[in-house]
């Protein structure tokens, strides 16, 4: 039986949100001071690998 | 025989006929499926940065081996392309922002500006794209071309809406860059002033010079349309040539009705697919099929020989139609006035280019002297590659053969 291919574009958005909410709970638990400074990289990081990942695997 | 030298499709290869300088970003936009223009621009911005981008470029110009740049990756389209082009320029905002948390950057008053003429100059060129009309021979048949539907596919109001308001915007980000730029370093001021004096001076010679630009203006249009029409017209008389006028010299000298019948539907067919813009049943969509199929053609309609060798291959666009077309022509002549000797053609698509050699050992031919009226030789060869940016050469002479060496690049997507 083959194993079923992973959703590439769903588990990257999956990553990057574990990697937001990491970085939200390290701020929460005063790990790591988060400023705007950090926090927009990320943030555009995260948006950014979900979408070019959603929109390469689109087939139209 | 045909060798067909595409690459895996998986492996990371530079693309040096798409690229501007070493086709590292090209070749890494065809691996993964990503716009040109985004990697270029990441490149950019890199560089724009902290001088990252040349040493990246440079490196990947080392490290990435060049590949031939046959068939192109299929770019995503429609949601998906906004979505990478959304995506492209979020991962490059985070890496400008790291950069700049980091405190490898030059300055706000120069990079944000950089940025925003970068995205502003790709999508200007993207929305300037040549519309179709401009190049008859542009992947439109030439049929369609006759008709004037050129003119109506550039109309098209969708594509001619997204062109527009892509290029409005890419203005509009120009200039927005323009003026940061001027108000960070505070010469904006200064600038109104010298703009003011500017939209003066070209206002007072608008006027002064507005009916000699309007009349330069409309002559050149005028001159563009005749030349349009005149290379249409010789498309058109070069088809006719090679298709009816072949198959009715074909009819005159066949003495079984039988035949005659099955040429007439052949060609019947032929001329009625070119008239309605559709390619002939059984076309290949590749260059070494078309090449084999009109040397069998060829074979069978003349009865003599001909050997086929393909050296790489590439679709089937404008340009391959062109150098098939010649081609053919090319092995009819030689079938024809070779003295039923072989013909062997050589061709050869590499690096962008699609290089054709028909040859035969037949009597031969001053080409000097060729009558005015052979259009086969003047026009469906000689002309048909000068009209699509190629060359043909013929080397004959008396008792030695001819032979008959095409020269065209092979049309890019760019």
């Amino acid at each position: 039986m083959r194993a079923a291919k992973p959703d590439i574009p769903a588990l990257i958005a999956g990553l990057a949100l574990l990697a937001l909410g990491g970085l939200l709970l390290a701020h929460a638990l005063n790990v790591v001071e988060l400023s705007f400074a950090l926090f927009a990289p990320v943030a555009c990081a995260a948006t950014g690998a979900i979408l070019l990942s959603n929109g390469l695997g689109r087939r139209e | 025989m045909t060798t067909d030298s595409q690459p895996s499709a998986r492996a990371l290869r530079r693309d040096p006929s798409g690229g501007w300088l070493g086709g590292v970003c090209a070749g890494i936009a065809l691996r993964y499926g990503v716009d040109r223009t985004l990697v270029r621009l990441v490149f950019v911005v890199a560089t724009a940065a902290g001088g990252f981008g040349v040493a990246l470029y440079a490196l990947g110009w080392l490290v990435i081996p060049a590949g031939p740049s046959t068939g192109r990756r299929r770019l995503p389209t429609g949601r998906g392309a906004v979505e990478v082009a959304l995506g492209t320029g979020l991962l490059l905002l985070s890496v400008l922002l790291t950069f700049r948390g980091l405190g490898i950057w030059f300055s706000d008053a120069i990079v944000w500006p950089l940025v925003l003429i970068a995205s502003g100059g790709a999508l200007i060129w993207r929305g300037s794209g040549t519309p179709v009309a401009a190049t008859p021979q542009a992947d439109v048949p030439t049929a369609a071309l006759l008709k004037g539907e050129t003119e109506e596919r550039s109309r098209e109001p969708g594509r001619t809406a997204a062109a527009i308001s892509r290029t409005g915007i890419g203005i509009a980000l120009v200039i927005a860059a323009g003026l940061a730029f001027l108000q960070a370093t505070g010469a904006l001021s200064a600038a109104r002033d010298v703009l003011l004096a500017v939209v003066a001076a070209v206002v007072v010679l608008g006027v002064i010079f507005a009916p000699w630009i309007l009349r330069l203006v409309r002559s050149l249009t005028e001159e563009r349309s005749e030349r349009i029409r005149s290379q249409e017209r010789a498309e058109v008389a070069a088809h006719l040539h090679d298709s009816v006028l072949q198959t009715l010299a074909l009819v005159q000298r066949s003495d079984d009705p039988q035949e005659v019948a099955a040429l007439a539907r052949r060609q019947e067919r032929e001329l009625r697919a070119w008239l309605s813009g559709r390619p002939p049943a059984g076309q290949a969509a590749r260059l070494a099929a078309a090449l084999e199929s009109a040397a069998a053609d060829v074979e069978e309609r003349h009865g003599v020989p001909v050997e086929v060798v393909v050296v790489g291959d590439s679709d089937l666009d404008s340009n391959a139609e062109a150098v098939v077309a010649a081609t053919r022509e090319a092995m009819t002549n030689a079938a024809k006035f070779g003295a039923g000797s072989p013909v062997d053609v050589y061709a050869e698509s590499s690096d962008g280019r699609l290089h054709v050699f028909i040859r035969d050992r037949g009597p031969g031919f001053d080409p000097a002297t060729l009558p005015a009226d052979r259009r086969g030789v003047r026009e469906s060869i000689v002309g048909r590659m000068q009209r699509h940016g190629g060359r043909a050469q013929i080397a004959s002479s008396p008792a030695s053969g001819t032979e008959v060496e095409l020269e065209l690049p092979a049309r890019s997507d760019r």
